[in-house]
């Protein structure tokens, strides 16, 4: 009797060890698609949908900005969706610093370029899943690991007095549909 | 009926056992520190991770930051320091006064922000300041910096932390291009002094 309670007992812990083990990996794989999921339902939400940019336009810190956002940067940011096929983003850097940098929906930063990078002082890049072709589409071709996932363009502002610049930068953007 | 009992049994198990895994899993990554598990610690109070946003973070990596800091650049183009202490490795507090001093940094831009470290945002204050960066902060004639963090307006670069005392706050150095010299020897960059003037 009491080596089956023995075995019952190794049986229950080994039980309670394996459903920790699944459970946890589960929830920690899931956590960032969780938060990246939330945070792309807030910009389609401020851009009017997906594949539409978002544009903060407001020096200094923002009570509904993302945890340690940098209250420096001047954020365009854009939920994509590639389903129905590739996104165009197009437009003008800003020259104390912009960066564009997409994330897939694990939240990893797979692509960042900044202005000096570039060319010149215009940018127009097509966002696409691998099997799209942008052959025929104009603009420098980024592939997503996934289908959604965000896109981000940074402007510095060194203090509200480059606000108006930004807020020309921003308009002059386009995002949408390729 | 034994095997009944058994299949309960088991079920049970594995109910409580996720459960329990499931609050302890979320209570240690959205634990208000959880980011800063994944830095480490380098000289004086900085912690420094080259890991946010990257694809070679571990998924616990991943998380902690997706939950602390989500839309982090990788390091290719900005690396990330953050300080939860001052050099005496006595943790901030918002009643203090601490002075944070830096030389020039041999890169494009940086900036230093503070965050209440429970809310994990930005502190709400008179100034609708949490930051400076390396045009707005001023420079004596070296390039040196000052920036004075307190719970009331200071002269000069004033940094304003909370006004309810004994709350925790954190700096977050941002250090955008760096220079390929410094990159050479991240994270062993001169990074600012944070020492505590009064409290």
């Amino acid at each position: 009797m009491l080596n089956r309670i023995v075995i019952y007992l190794l049986g229950a812990a080994a039980l309670a060890a394996l459903t920790f083990f699944v459970t946890r990996s589960f929830i920690v794989q899931q956590a960032p698609i969780k938060v990246m999921s939330t945070i792309e339902a807030r910009i389609a939400a401020g851009a009017g949908g997906w594949n539409a940019c978002f544009h903060n336009q407001v020096y200094g810190p923002r009570a509904n900005a993302a945890r340690r956002a940098n209250p420096d940067s001047i954020i365009s940011s854009m939920a994509y969706d590639l389903s129905d096929g590739p996104v165009r983003i197009s437009g003008e850097t800003w020259p104390r610093y912009w960066s564009l940098s997409v994330y897939q929906q694990n939240s990893d930063n797979f692509f960042v370029v900044n202005d000096q990078a570039l060319a010149d002082q215009s940018f127009d890049f097509v966002l696409a899943l691998a099997e799209q072709s942008t052959e025929d589409l104009d603009g420098t071709p980024i592939v997503s690991p996934t289908a959604k996932g965000i896109l981000l363009i940074r402007r510095f502002a060194a203090d509200a007095s480059d606000m108006p610049g930004i807020i020309a930068n921003q308009e002059a953007l386009f995002c949408g549909p390729a | 009926m034994k095997y009944l009992i058994l299949i309960i049994g088991a079920a049970l198990v594995i109910a409580a056992s996720a459960f329990v895994t499931r609050a302890l899993t979320l209570s240690s990554l959205t634990n208000q520190a959880s980011i800063f598990d994944s830095f480490e610690r380098i000289k004086g109070p900085w912690l420094y991770s080259d890991k946010i946003g990257a694809a070679a973070a571990s998924d616990v990596e991943r998380a902690r930051v997706a939950i602390g800091g989500p839309l982090g650049l990788s390091a290719k183009e900005a690396v990330y320091f953050a300080a939860t202490e001052d050099n005496a490795g006595t943790p901030l507090r918002s009643q203090c006064t601490y002075r944070v001093t830096g030389q020039p940094m041999d890169t494009r831009w940086w900036s230093l922000t503070l965050y209440d470290s429970m809310t994990q945002h930005y502190v709400p204050n008179t100034e609708n300041r949490s930051s400076w960066n390396s045009v707005s902060v001023p420079r004596d004639d070296n390039g040196d910096w000052k920036i004075l963090v307190g719970p009331t307006p200071l002269d000069g670069a004033w940094l304003p932390s909370q006004d309810a005392p004994d709350q925790a706050f954190e700096l977050m150095l941002r250090v955008y291009n760096p220079s390929d010299a410094m990159r050479a020897i991240l994270p062993n960059i001169e990074l600012p002094d944070v020492e505590r003037v009064s409290c």
